[in-house]
């Protein structure tokens, strides 16, 4: 009966003994730590997003090789042919923002209860505050109309979530109330982001540059011009190098490594863009192969006689900021409030650096016979040149005078009427699929 | 040799006998008087004890011999010892006093009445049969032995009321499906667990989806794989609640119970088993497949068509004529117009067949050997055994080879403690082919793709390459199924120990202990190797392609591929339990049972991948690459682990009065590591209660003799189990990932969406059900009626993206299982000479998903209302003047325009989703309507017969549509249904030119915008499957006892087995067998005829 006694005893010891069932299951965590945390956020820098690199197949950069195999992918992109894409067309991201998204609330909700030191968790809350207005601001520019500083901007945009929750609605708010959320977020990320610069190699992440950077385009992207201004100097207060390709060109100055480089997050291009299209006439058209000197850097001839991107997929061409964007956010702002000299002077100072010196001092005087309006114009076309295939062109298209565009493809002829509706993208059909209320 | 053995063992004893007196004698059952075959027949060592006072004679325990054929006997034993003890299971056992007459002693055994000796081994308790309150069905594997089956499993098929056994494809080593009363679950696992000896075995869930592709070809391991099926005495399976909770929460799909072999008190027995036997080439002709004259006929049929233009250039025929420049002159001016040369070259493609089941399919002649040792006295039983089981399967290339060992003692240390050992080890090797992503060149799938006039090797013996098996039409990386099979290799090796250590206690008659401990340590490892020259790895090498200035390049190196995976699997369950059984004032029975089980297992995985492999150095060169980085397809290294912990308390307790009414309780709380999980869920409840009447007890049912035992019973009970994927909290996984150039950086990665308001799934089951025995034992009936519903079953429900998720799980279903099950087993004949007894069970089982939440965006109809594998058709009304198939719709002929609401410009969004679903109609149940078997035997004299088959009615199956009307093409072969299309139910092949009101709406439907691919769902692809299999027929013939005296051996039997020759039921044209009608991935289930013997000493 003693026995019996111990058994049961033993029993009994065993049952309230729960450390027997504490197993921490390998490789799986719920994030605790600042160090946790931060491997969290980089799981969300890294989920790669080809919007930037579909854009580009919609704009006027590219031509498709209509006999590429897989070409099905690309060509009702190419041809602004939304309604009746074929299915096998590649989608625009859509999940991946909120993908992202998810990620960063699930840190900034949590963020007072981060175990670790303070400095560390401030830069990283501040980064997914960054990380998430960036998600929103490529998602308006995808799939809302431009922003007009000089109109309500209430139509509906896309859905905001800023908090985890299954069960809810998300209907689609205002491309104001958008844009609210990424200035907001970006105040957020300005207070709380504490590293100047990101080392080479973690200059994915943001840092106060990036942040400066980014509300530059902002605020470039909503015309508002002194803060524009404000932010790009700013910036460059932190870092203004720019690549003089009369003495490097080992490197295009869009890669991370580049002394321009501010953010290198995004892809900009792929294997597909490089083999299955080339350059459009037009943009080589742009270029003066002899004095430019990112002819050279930034093309490359194929046995098929035309111009291929030397941008590919390698990660190594990741960019989203880098300084000479400031100086072309700084020329153009100032050409909108009028400071034409100011703005050239802007527009020349970085054109020494891709020009040869014969080539720059043509330029140069080419610039200066300008007036104000047509040096709007030249400023955005030098645009084209430095940012070909960096996924900005199809939003300059947008945000300025949404032109009319035609190509051809395949023997026929398409265009993009000027202002046409088709500058918006529609949502794709999952996502309103899952959400009945959009 | 028997002799011998005992010679040197019982040496010592010998040489301590004196003059010894022959006992001898023949022992008979006292119902019918006819001899009792191998009884045992032993002195009993407390006896020899008692009577000799003398320690060291307790040796003579071991003195003992069983009976032979006519049931006779002959021991040597000391003139001291004055009884011997004979036993025999179903019988009670006797002992017998030695007198002065101890020859031609005539012994009456006493049958047990009503099987009394018959306990119900539940792996926790054995309960004797009257008492029981629960619903299981048992089988001795001696009853459905067969030659040239692996594994118990596949023998199982229809022998077991309400376990339903599938194949899943004829291949060598591969498991069978088992669902027990149906499938209770949406989206789990529907597999029983299996037991060994009070162990649960841990393996490998068999997938839902055994048919598709990528499964149908991946080597694995059942729990049972490495037990060889000589060394299992009876199979038991626990059905309804009050069986299977003390189990838990696993135990939710019924639990199978393998009660190993053991030695029998008596003398050393040594049992060899041989068998030969020989597996058939399938018939090829099964599948119905234009031989080469008729696709000769057809290429040039679509050739001749310039409205069908689908890879037209594609076979032979368009190669021909393409090469000789008359693809044109054909088309507008037929055959006669173009050159003799063509015409001399496409109808020398006439005369070449190849024979494709020959080329993939063989005979092939295997051997199954297995040999045991055996024998026990009062202290001690033991049992040994060897095996070899050699198959080479139907597919060329497949094939299984597994050695076994058994080891089994168990002993009494004293009166009250006895301990128990076992030990089952092997190693089950299985070799396949090897099938790339896509799985086109799958054997069973490339012979009925293959074109009929393509040769393997040219005249020079060098391979042809399949000019129509091409990545694209540009790139055709060369394939040849015997270049295949003879430069790649794919083999999983399962080393295999399971361990079991016992202690029983007994403080007294009452109250008893027991204690177990299960080891299982499972190494497990695939190779897939394919060399340099293969199909396989030019197909691997180019998705390495990538682009360089003017043109492509790799980053994979030249070479072969090898890919292990190692599997290190670690499990203990240490299971105590305390039994306390009483009677108390002659009428109350009470027993009671409490116990606790820890159990954890450990899996850790690693996956190695080497490019380059040569197979002289066995050495692989490493990628260098930067670009390999960011393709997972060649990474070389993946190990994963994963451990599992449970606690689990449980008590049953079981009152019986009267011998005639017992009610029974069981408790049991299962704990589990459940990380991130709920912590109100951390311990799931799971009981049941349950009871029995036996009405043959009561007086007022004395008068009815012809009824032996009537029993009722009925049970409740509930189970539980939770989604572990899914938790209230953001979990995270790690990764590693390369963001820029030169930096890699660890990750967690968020896992599933997280949801806090999940709830366990929840099952209740009631059962209720009666066994009988009437007319002297002769006519058993065991009925039983079950109800099983499960709710909250936990599904995945899409959610607005804008959360970062697709899918959330959540509690979304209800399904429920109604059904009842009868056997009837019958001694038909009884005589000396003759003997004829059969057994026959049928099973019903019907579910009903009762609620469901289906996603808006679904284009097939809510399951609501239907069962859980309901098929829904597009029900079709035959074709119209152009071919085109007409459909019902809402009572009338419709074309298929007005059906599918196609006109001018649609692309798939004329139909809502609602719209789509509602072109569906309900057509019948994935899961046939009654399973069962018929088993049969015969004894005349020294022979015999036994037949086993078992049946499949009205199941709804639906097979791949044997062609696609608007993909028609040249470069493959087709079921001969093809040439039917335009007829009868067949629709004709359009193209987008096709002449025909319309023609060009619908093929651009099913050509592009049918995004649910509807034509898959035409019922003219669907049939109801109805079989009966002749699963086997053994003839054995057991050497008469005049024979075997003179040969000096105890039993010598020869048997001839023919296997799965007959299917009797609907046609199932196209397929090798019914069980895998619709499946063009599955090898043909074998056909064998085997012989062996089967030798005693």
């Amino acid at each position: 009966m003693k026995k019996l006694l111990y058994f049961f005893t033993l029993i009994i010891g065993l049952t309230s003994c729960n450390d027997y069932l504490e197993v921490e299951p390998v490789g799986q965590v719920i994030p605790k730590t600042v160090e946790d945390y931060r491997s969290f956020l980089t799981s969300a820098y890294s989920i790669t997003n080809i919007g930037k690199i579909l854009t580009s197949y919609r704009g006027d950069e590219l031509r498709l090789n209509t006999n590429a195999s897989g070409i099905e992918q690309y060509e009702d992109i190419f041809i602004w042919n939304d309604r009746n894409a074929s299915p096998l067309t590649r989608a625009f991201p859509y999940a991946s923002f909120y993908s992202i998204i998810f990620y960063c609330n699930h840190i900034i909700e949590n963020q007072n209860n981060i175990e670790g030191d303070q400095n560390s968790i401030d830069q990283l809350v501040g980064e997914a505050y960054a990380l998430r207005a960036m998600q929103y601001f490529e998602l308006v520019n995808l799939y809302a109309k431009p922003y007009d500083n000089n109109a309500t901007n209430d139509e509906p945009a896309v859905p905001i979530v800023t908090v985890y929750d299954a069960e809810k609605a998300y209907p689609k708010k205002s491309l104001e109330e958008v844009y609210s959320q990424i200035l907001s977020d970006l105040e957020e990320a300005q207070a709380l982001v504490n590293v100047n610069q990101q080392d080479e190699g973690l200059n994915y992440r943001f840092s106060k540059i990036a942040v400066l950077a980014f509300q530059a385009r902002v605020a470039l992207y909503q015309q508002n011009w002194e803060e524009a201004i404000a932010f790009s100097e700013e910036a460059l207060s932190i870092r203004s190098d720019i690549q003089n390709l009369n003495d490097n060109a080992s490197i295009m100055p869009s890669e991370y490594n580049s002394v321009e480089s501010i953010l290198a997050l995004e892809n900009v291009a792929d294997l597909d863009l490089v083999t299955k299209s080339s350059i459009s006439d037009d943009l080589i058209a742009a270029y003066d192969p002899e004095s430019d000197l990112r002819f050279a850097l930034y093309y490359e001839q194929y046995n098929d006689g035309r111009y291929h991107s030397k941008k590919s997929a390698q990660n190594k061409f990741k960019v989203s900021y880098r300084t000479s964007e400031l100086y072309f956010i700084i020329a153009e702002s100032l050409a909108h409030l009028n400071q034409t000299d100011s703005a050239k002077e802007t527009l020349l100072d970085f054109a020494e650096n891709r020009y040869t010196p014969s080539g720059f001092s043509a330029y140069q005087d080419f610039v200066n016979t300008l007036d104000n309006e047509s040096l709007l114009t030249e400023i955005l076309k030098e645009r084209r040149r430095e940012f070909a295939i960096e996924g900005h062109r199809w939003n300059d298209l947008r945000r300025t005078t949404q032109p009319e565009i035609t190509k051809t493809y395949n023997g026929n002829s398409y265009t993009l009427e000027e202002g046409d509706e088709r500058y918006t993208l529609l949502l794709p059909n999952d996502a309103i699929i899952n959400n009945p209320d959009l | 040799m028997k002799r011998l053995i005992y010679l040197l063992i019982f040496m010592p004893l010998a040489l301590m006998a004196q003059d010894q007196v022959l006992v001898s004698g023949t022992v008979v059952g006292d119902k019918d008087g006819m001899p009792v075959v191998g009884a045992s027949v032993y002195v009993s060592s407390s006896m020899i004890g008692n009577q000799t006072d003398e320690k060291g004679i307790l040796q003579g325990a071991m003195l003992g011999t069983t009976t032979d054929f006519d049931g006779n006997f002959e021991l040597r034993v000391d003139p001291n010892i004055k009884s011997l003890v004979i036993s025999y299971m179903g019988f009670e056992s006797k002992t017998i006093q030695l007198g002065n007459n101890t020859q031609n002693l005539k012994i009456n055994l006493k049958e047990s009445s009503e099987n009394l000796d018959e306990v119900i081994i539940t792996g926790y308790q054995k309960i004797e049969k009257r008492k029981a309150t629960s619903s299981y069905a048992k089988i001795d594997v001696s009853e459905i032995e067969q030659a040239g089956v692996a594994t118990v499993d596949q023998m199982l098929t229809g022998q077991l009321p309400g376990v339903m056994v599938q194949p899943t494809t004829g291949a060598p080593g591969a498991p069978s499906k088992i669902s027990i009363r149906g499938i209770a679950t949406l989206n789990g696992s529907s597999d029983p667990l299996w037991v060994l000896d009070g162990i649960p075995l841990q393996g490998d869930d068999i997938p839902e989806d055994f048919r598709d592709k990528d499964n149908i070809d991946n080597l694995q391991s059942s729990p049972i794989a490495g037990l060889n099926p000589g060394d299992i005495e009876s199979i038991t399976v626990l059905k309804d609640a009050s069986a299977t909770s003390i189990y838990g929460a696993r135990a939710a799909n019924g639990v199978i119970v393998i009660t190993s072999k053991k030695g029998k008190k008596g003398a050393m027995r040594i049992n060899t088993n041989a068998n030969v036997f020989v597996t058939q080439r399938p018939d090829f002709s099964k599948l119905n497949l234009m031989d080469s004259s008729q696709k000769v006929d057809f290429e040039l049929y679509l050739a001749g068509r310039s409205d069908l233009t689908y890879q037209h250039n594609r076979g032979a025929v368009a190669r021909i004529l393409n090469n000789y420049n008359q693809y044109d002159i054909f088309q507008d001016n037929g055959f006669d117009a173009i050159s003799s040369a063509a015409q001399n070259a496409i109808n020398e493609l006439r005369n070449v067949n190849t024979n494709w089941g020959k080329e993939l399919y063989q005979m092939a002649v295997n051997q199954q050997y297995t040999l045991s040792i055996s024998g026990g006295s009062e202290n001690n039983d033991y049992y040994f055994s060897a095996g070899l089981f050699d198959e080479q399967g139907t597919t060329i290339g497949t094939g299984q080879k597994r050695f076994n060992i058994t080891l089994k003692d168990n002993f009494s240390i004293t009166d009250k403690l006895k301990v128990g050992v076992a030990l089952f080890g092997s190693q089950n090797r299985t070799s396949s082919y090897i099938t790339g992503a896509d799985a086109y060149t799958n054997p069973a799938y490339y012979a009925r793709h293959a074109n009929p006039y393509l040769q393997l090797t040219d005249a020079n013996g060098n391979y042809v390459y399949d000019p129509d098996l091409v990545e694209r039409s540009d790139l055709n990386l060369n394939y040849n199924v015997l270049e295949e099979r003879r430069n790649t290799d794919h083999e999983y090796k399962a080393n295999s120990l399971k361990s079991i250590f016992n202690i029983d206690y007994d403080f007294n008659d009452d109250l008893k202990f027991s204690t177990q401990l299960g080891l299982q340590l499972d190494f497990n490892s695939t190779e897939k190797f394919s060399d340099r020259n293969s199909y396989y790895t030019r197909k691997y090498r180019q998705r390495s392609q990538y682009s360089v200035t003017g043109g492509y390049d790799y980053f994979m190196p030249e070479g072969g591929i090898i890919q292990n995976w190692n599997a290190d699997v670690f499990q203990y369950n240490w299971k105590t339990t305390a039994n306390y059984n009483t009677i108390f004032n002659k009428r109350h029975e009470l027993d009671l049972m409490l116990g606790t089980e820890f159990r954890q297992n450990k899996n850790t995985e690693i996956h190695t991948k080497g490019f380059g492999f040569n197979s002289n150095t066995l050495t692989t060169i490493p990628i260098t690459n930067e670009l390999a980085l960011e393709n997972s397809l060649f990474d070389t290294y993946k190990k994963t682990y994963n451990e599992n912990v449970f606690a689990s308390f449980y008590g049953t307790a079981s009152y019986t009065l009267d011998r005639k009414y017992t009610v029974f309780g069981s408790l049991r709380y299962d704990g589990s590591n459940l990380f991130g999980v709920n912590p109100k869920y951390r311990y799931l409840p799971i009981w049941s209660f349950a009871g029995s009447w036996n009405l043959d007890k009561e007086d007022f049912m004395a008068n009815i003799p012809a009824i032996d035992v009537f029993k009722l019973r009925a049970s409740y009970g509930v189970q539980g189990n939770i989604d572990k994927s899914t938790s209230p909290f953001v979990v995270g996984i790690y990764d590693n990932v390369s963001i820029l150039p030169g930096t890699n950086e660890e990750v967690i990665r968020a896992t599933n969406a997280p949801n806090p308001n999940l709830r366990w799934e929840k099952t209740t089951s009631s059962n209720i059900g009666f066994d009988m025995s009437l007319f002297n034992n002769r006519v058993f009936l065991t009925g039983d009626y079950y109800s099983r519903k499960s709710t909250d079953l936990i599904g995945l429900r899409s959610i607005p993206l804008e959360n970062g998720y697709n899918f959330i799980s959540t509690n979304w279903a209800t399904v429920s299982n109604k059904g009842y099950e009868l056997s009837i087993n019958t001694t038909n004949i009884n005589t000396p000479n003759f003997r004829w007894t059969s057994g026959l069970n049928i099973s019903h089982n019907k579910s009903v998903v009762e609620d469901i939440e289906i996603p808006e965006n679904n284009l097939k109809p809510s399951l609501k209302g239907y069962s859980v594998n309901a098929i829904f058709a597009l029900k079709t009304a035959g074709l119209d003047s152009n071919g085109l198939p007409l459909f019902w719709q809402n009572g009338r002929k419709v074309t298929a325009v007005e059906f599918y609401n196609l006109e001018e410009g649609v692309d798939g969004s004329q139909l809502s989703r609602e719209d789509h679903r509602n072109l569906y109609t309900y057509a019948g149940d994935g899961m046939p309507k009654f399973t069962g078997g018929f088993r049969n035997t015969f004894a005349y004299k020294q022979f015999d017969l036994r037949v086993l088959t078992n049946f499949n009615i009205k199941q709804t199956v639906r097979a791949e549509p044997t062609y696609n009307p608007t993909q028609a093409q040249p470069g493959s072969n087709y079921n001969t249904d093809i040439l039917k299309a335009g007829t009868g139910k067949y629709p004709a092949l359009i193209g987008a030119n096709s002449p025909g009101f319309n023609t060009n709406l619908l093929y651009s439907w099913y050509n592009t915008y049918d995004a649910g691919n509807t034509y898959r769902d035409l019922d003219i692809w669907l049939k109801d499957i109805s079989y009966i299999r002749i699963s086997s027929i053994r003839l054995s013939y057991a050497l008469p006892k005049k024979q075997l005296e003179r040969l000096r051996i105890s039993g010598l039997n020869f048997n001839l087995e023919a296997r799965n020759m007959f299917v009797i039921g609907t046609d199932y044209d196209g397929y090798f067998d019914p069980e895998t009608y619709g499946s063009l991935y599955a090898q043909p289930i074998p056909k064998i005829i085997s012989a062996g013997f089967n030798l005693s000493l």
